[in-house]
C-alpha cells in the first residue's frame, strides 16, 4: 500500500511538474503577445535530451545530477499531495526543509565537478540568494508551527480543513511567503541563478543531453514541491487529489503573471528586498503569534 | 572496570610513551596507537556502570573521589575515540620533524586530564586535571611557534582568568559547605540561597564558559583553534571545548539541579533565559563571521563557536528533548568538526601548510577519499538528513517550537542556513573548482591520515540512520540528570514525539539515488572530457590564469561586513594594553637605587606614625 501511494505521488509530482513547465511557457507567450510553444513542449525536449549526446566532467559531475533529482523526488514522498502522503509519519516540516537542501547542494557539487567560471558565479549567487529568501522562510514556517503548536504538516492541514485556511489566522505570513516565492522558484525577479542571457544557465551550463534531461525534471518537480507547500500552509491542502492540484495551479499561474513582466534583479537587491519587506512582514506576524500565546 | 585504571593508563601512557620515544622512534608510533586503542576498550569496557569511589588521601582534610556514571561514560567515550583518531592521524602528519616526543607526551596528556576531567566525583580534583589540561593545551597550541606562541598566549591568559574564577567558585562551596564531593553537594544545595546560588554559577560559568568559547568568551578561540597543528585542532575543536559544556551539565544539572537554576531571577530576567539568548548569539553572529573567513581552520574556528552556541541552548533551555538534543549534539559535532579539522589538515599537509581558501581547489581529484569525508562531516554540521547532526539539532528545534519560544527557533535555524554558506565555501573552495597546476601531480594522503577520517566519517552517517543507538545513551544521561525520559524508536521518535523515522528516510533516498541512476545509465551514453574543457558561451576564458572562487560570497561580505567587527576581541586587547601600561608604571617604582628605596621605606614609616597619631588605631 505504501509503495503504491509512493509511486502515485512520485508520477503526480513529475506529470503535474512538467504540466506546470508547460503551462508557464504558453501563459508567458500569450501576456507577451506570442502564440508560444505547445504546453506538451517540455517532454518532447526531455525524450529528445535522454537522446542527445552529452559530456560529464567525473563522476561527481554525474553525481550531482542524480543527488539532486533524487533529492526533489524524497522530499515530495513527505509532502501531503491532498490525502496522499506515503512518508509523513516519518518527518515532518523540519524534515522537508532540511530534504530540500539535497536538491540545490548536488547542483552546486556537479557544477564544481567543471573549470566554469559561469558555473561558480551561479553557485555563489545560489547560496546568497538561499540565504537570502530563508530568513523570511523560516520565519514563515516557524510562525506557522508555532501557531498550530506541532512540526507535522499532516496536522497542520488538518487543522485547517477543521478551521479556516492558514492565511486567514496568518495572512502576514502568508504574504511574506508569497513575496518570496519567485527566488525560492527561481523565477523573475529573482532568476539570477540561471540568468540564461548573462551567465548562461549558471550552474547547469555544462550539463547537457541526459543530464540536462534529468535537470528539466529536477525544476519541475521542485517547482511542484515548493508551490504544494504553500498550498498545504496557506491554502488548506486538499480534500482530495484534485482541489489540491486546481489550488497548485492557481499558486502557479500567479506566480508566473509576476515572472511575466517583471526584469531580473542584481543579488544584492534580491537579498536587500528579501531581508526587508517579507522578513518584516514575518517578524511582525512571529511578534503577533508570540505576544498572543503568552496570553 | 574500575575507574582509576582508566586514568592510571592515560597517564602512565603519556609517560611510557616520551620514554619510549628516546629509544626509538618506532616504539614510540606503536605504543601511542596501543595506548590510545586501549582506552577506548577501557572506556566502552566501563559503560553502564555508576559508582563512586572515595580515595582518603586527606588533601587538605578533602576527599579525592572518582566517579563513574552515565554523563562521565558518555564524555569519556567522545574524549578517547577523538583522541585516538587524532593520534593516529599524528603518525603521518606531524612526521620526524622537531620536538616529536613532546608533542606526543602532551596530546596523550591532555587526553588523560580530560578523562580525568570526565571522571573525576569532586571539584577538587576536577580543578587539577582541568588546570593539567589548560597547560598541556597550551604547549600544544604552541607546537609551531611564530604566530603560534602569541595565539597560545591569548587562550592560556584567558583561560587562567576562566580559572580564576572557578577556583572562586570551588572556594566558595568549600566554605559554605565544607565539602567538594560532587554527591554530597548536591544533596546541600538544595537549601541554598538565590545570590548565593547565582554567584557559583556565574562563577563556574565563566570558567566553563571560557574553555567552551561562548560569546562574550570567545575571543581566544579563533586564534588557537587556526594556529594549532590540525590534529590538535581536531581534540581542541572536537572535545576539549566540550569539557566545558561537561561542565555546565555538572554544575547546572548534577550539583544544583534544574529546578532551582529554573527558579533564578525575577520575571523576565532569569538566569535560564539570559544564557538561552547568549547562547542564540553565540549561534548567529560566529556563523555570519566564519562564512567571511578565507582560512580554512579559521572558518572552523568560528564555526566551532556556532555549534557551541547550540550545545548551550539546548542545556540552557532544560526541557528533556532540549538537553538530549544537547548532549547528543556534543557528540556529533566532536565526530563531524574532527573528521572537518582532520580532512583540511591533510590538505594542509600535503600542499606545504597551504590553508588560504583562494588559493587552493579541484583537490576532490587527488584526495577523492578525504573529500568524501570532507563532504559527510560538513553535511553533519549542516544538520542535513542521515546524518547524526540532523538528529540532535532536530530534538533542540522541536523543543524550541513546542515550547513556544520561535525566535530562539529562529536563531538556530538561521545558524544552520549560515552553516550551509560556509561549509560550501569551504569544499567548493578547496576541493572542487580548478585544480591548479603545481597540485596536479600531488600523491595520495597515506592510510594512517584517511583510516581516522573514514572512521569518524562512518560514525556520523551510523548516528544519522540509526540514532537510536547513540539515544539510548544520552537517554540514560538525561534520566540519570532528574530532567525527565524520552523513548527513541532505532530511527528516530514514534509519533508522541513527532513524526521522524531515519530509517525510513534511509531507504527512500537510497531506492530514489537507485532508480535516478539506473535512468541516467538507460540514456545515451556521455563522453568524457577534461575539467578545462568548458562552455564560456563564446568568452574566451584562458585556463590556469583566474581563480574563480575568489571572493566566493563578494556581494555578502560588502553588505554585512560593517556589523560585524569583532568589537569584544578590541575590548579585551584594550584592557590588556591599558593593564599593562599600569603595571609597566608601577614596576617604575623599582628603580634599583638603594637610596629611593630608603625613600620608600622612611615615608611608609612616616605615613604609619602619621596615621597612629591621628586615629589611634593600634
Amino acid at each position: 500500500m505504501v509503495i503504491v501511494e509512493i509511486i502515485l505521488s512520485l508520477l503526480i509530482a513529475l506529470g503535474a511538474g512538467v504540466f506546470l513547465v508547460g503551462l508557464s511557457r504558453k501563459v508567458i507567450a500569450r501576456i507577451h503577445r506570442r502564440y508560444g510553444p505547445p504546453i506538451y513542449q517540455p517532454v518532447i525536449d526531455v525524450v529528445r535530451l535522454f537522446t542527445q549526446q552529452s559530456i560529464s566532467h567525473g563522476v561527481l559531475f554525474d553525481l550531482g545530477v542524480v543527488l539532486s533529482l533524487a533529492g526533489s523526488l524524497v522530499t515530495v514522498l513527505f509532502i501531503p499531495l491532498g490525502g496522499i502522503c506515503p512518508l509523513c509519519s516519518s518527518g515532518g516540516l523540519l524534515v522537508v526543509i532540511y530534504l530540500m537542501l539535497f536538491a540545490p547542494l548536488g547542483l552546486a557539487l556537479g557544477a564544481g565537478a567543471s573549470d566554469n567560471p559561469n558555473a561558480s558565479i551561479g553557485v555563489s549567487r545560489k547560496m546568497l540568494l538561499a540565504l537570502a529568501y530563508e530568513l523570511p522562510l523560516l520565519l514563515v514556517l516557524l510562525s506557522v508551527m508555532s501557531h498550530y503548536r506541532t512540526v507535522s504538516i499532516v496536522e497542520i492541514v488538518a487543522q485547517q480543513q477543521q478551521g479556516w485556511w492558514g492565511a486567514v489566522p496568518l495572512p502576514l505570513s502568508a504574504i511574506a511567503a508569497f513575496l518570496i516565492l519567485p527566488a525560492m522558484l527561481g523565477i523573475r525577479p529573482f532568476d539570477l541563478v540561471s540568468a540564461p542571457q548573462e551567465i548562461s544557465l549558471g550552474p547547469m551550463v555544462e550539463y547537457g543531453g541526459r543530464y540536462l534531461a534529468l535537470i528539466t525534471l529536477q525544476g519541475a518537480v521542485h517547482l511542484f514541491v515548493v508551490i504544494a507547500l504553500f498550498v498545504n500552509l496557506f491554502l488548506g491542502g486538499g480534500a482530495n487529489v484534485g482541489t489540491f492540484l486546481v489550488k497548485v495551479l492557481a499558486v502557479f499561474l500567479a506566480g508566473v503573471c509576476v515572472h511575466a513582466v517583471m526584469p531580473r534583479v542584481r543579488i544584492e537587491d534580491a537579498v536587500k528586498f528579501c531581508w526587508k519587506w517579507p522578513a518584516a512582514l514575518a517578524v511582525l506576524q512571529m511578534i503577533i503569534i508570540v505576544l498572543w500565546s503568552s496570553q | 572496570m574500575p575507574t582509576e585504571v582508566i586514568l592510571i593508563a592515560a597517564f602512565g601512557g603519556a609517560g611510557l610513551v616520551y620514554a619510549a620515544g628516546r629509544f626509538s622512534a618506532a616504539l614510540r608510533n606503536v605504543l601511542v596507537v596501543a595506548v590510545s586503542v586501549l582506552l577506548i576498550g577501557l572506556v566502552a569496557l566501563s559503560y553502564g556502570q555508576a559508582r563512586e569511589n572515595t580515595y582518603y588521601l586527606g588533601f587538605l582534610g578533602l576527599d579525592l573521589v572518582l566517579r563513574h556514571d552515565a554523563l562521565s561514560w558518555f564524555f569519556a567515550l567522545c574524549v578517547s575515540v577523538v583522541g585516538a583518531a587524532s593520534l593516529v592521524f599524528s603518525l603521518g602528519y606531524i612526521g620526524r620533524s622537531g620536538n616529536v616526543n613532546f608533542y606526543y607526551f602532551c596530546m596523550l596528556l591532555v587526553t588523560a586530564a580530560m578523562l580525568g576531567i570526565v571522571l573525576s566525583g569532586d571539584l577538587l580534583s576536577l580543578f587539577i586535571f582541568w588546570e593539567i589540561m589548560s597547560w598541556s593545551a597550551y604547549l600544544l597550541i604552541s607546537h609551531k611557534r611564530g604566530r603560534a606562541l602569541q595565539a597560545a598566549m591569548k587562550y592560556i591568559v584567558m583561560s587562567l582568568i576562566g580559572s580564576c574564577a572557578m577556583l572562586l567558585g570551588v572556594l566558595a562551596l568549600c566554605n559554605a559547605y565544607g565539602t567538594l564531593t560532587l554527591s554530597k553537594l548536591a544533596e546541600a544545595m538544595g537549601s541554598a540561597d538565590g545570590g548565593f546560588l547565582l554567584f557559583v554559577l556565574v562563577t563556574f560559568g565563566i570558567g566553563f564558559g571560557v574553555k567552551a568559547a561562548m560569546v562574550p568568551l570567545h575571543t581566544w578561540l579563533p586564534d588557537a583553534h587556526s594556529e594549532a597543528p590540525s590534529p590538535f585542532s581536531a581534540v581542541l575543536s572536537g572535545v576539549l571545548i566540550k569539557m566545558g559544556i561537561y561542565g555546565f551539565i555538572l554544575v547546572m544539572y548534577a550539583v544544583v539541579g534544574l529546578k532551582l537554576v529554573l527558579g533564578l531571577g525575577t520575571g523576565w530576567l532569569n538566569f535560564h533565559s539570559v544564557l538561552c539568548w547568549l547562547a542564540a548569539v553565540t549561534i548567529v553572529i560566529p556563523t555570519f563571521v566564519a562564512m567571511l573567513q578565507t582560512d580554512a581552520k579559521r572558518l572552523l574556528a568560528w564555526s566551532s563557536i556556532g555549534q557551541i552556541g547550540y550545545i548551550v541552548l539546548g542545556l540552557a533551555f532544560g526541557t528533556t528533548l532540549g538537553v538530549a538534543g544537547a548532549t547528543f549534539h556534543t557528540l556529533n559535532h566532536a565526530f563531524f568538526k574532527a573528521v572537518l579539522f582532520l580532512s583540511v589538515g591533510v590538505v594542509e599537509y600535503k600542499t606545504g601548510g597551504v590553508r588560504d581558501l583562494n588559493q587552493l581547489g579541484g583537490l576532490a581529484r587527488r584526495m577523492p577519499v578525504t573529500f568524501a569525508c570532507a563532504l559527510i562531516g560538513g553535511l553533519g554540521l549542516i544538520g542535513v538528513p542521515l546524518t547524526g547532526g540532523f538528529v540532535s539539532k532536530w530534538l533542540i528545534y522541536k523543543t524550541l517550537i513546542a515550547e513556544g519560544h520561535p525566535f530562539l527557533a529562529l536563531a538556530a535555524l538561521i545558524g544552520t542556513w549560515g552553516a550551509i554558506l560556509y561549509i560550501y565555501k569551504l569544499l567548493h573552495n578547496v576541493f572542487l573548482g580548478q585544480l591548479p597546476e603545481r597540485y596536479a601531480q600531488m600523491e595520495r594522503p597515506a592510510l594512517s591520515m584517511t583510516l581516522p577520517l573514514v572512521v569518524l566519517g562512518a560514525a556520523v552517517v551510523f548516528m544519522g540512520v540509526l540514532p537510536g543507538i547513540p539515544l539510548r545513551a544520552v537517554g540514560a544521561i538525561v534520566t540519570s540528570l532528574g530532567v525527565g525520559s524520552f523513548a527513541a524508536t532505532a530511527g528516530g521518535f514514534g509519533p508522541e514525539l513527532g513524526p521522524l523515522n531515519t530509517v525510513n528516510i534511509c531507504f527512500a533516498a537510497v531506492a530514489l539515488l537507485i532508480l535516478v541512476t539506473v535512468v541516467l545509465r538507460l540514456a545515451a551514453k556521455a563522453r568524457r572530457v577534461p575539467q578545462t574543457d568548458t562552455y564560456a558561451a563564446g568568452a574566451f576564458v584562458p585556463t590556469g590564469k583566474y581563480h574563480h572562487t575568489v571572493g566566493f560570497y563578494e556581494p555578502l561580505e560588502r553588505m554585512v561586513k560593517p556589523y560585524l567587527r569583532d568589537r569584544i576581541d578590541a575590548l579585551y586587547t584594550w584592557t590588556a594594553e591599558v593593564g599593562r601600561g599600569l603595571f609597566d608604571r608601577i614596576r617604575r617604582i623599582y628603580t634599583g637605587d638603594v637610596r629611593n628605596y630608603v625613600m620608600y621605606i622612611v615615608g611608609l614609616l612616616a605615613l604609619l606614625i602619621f596615621v597612629q597619631l591621628v586615629w589611634k588605631m593600634w
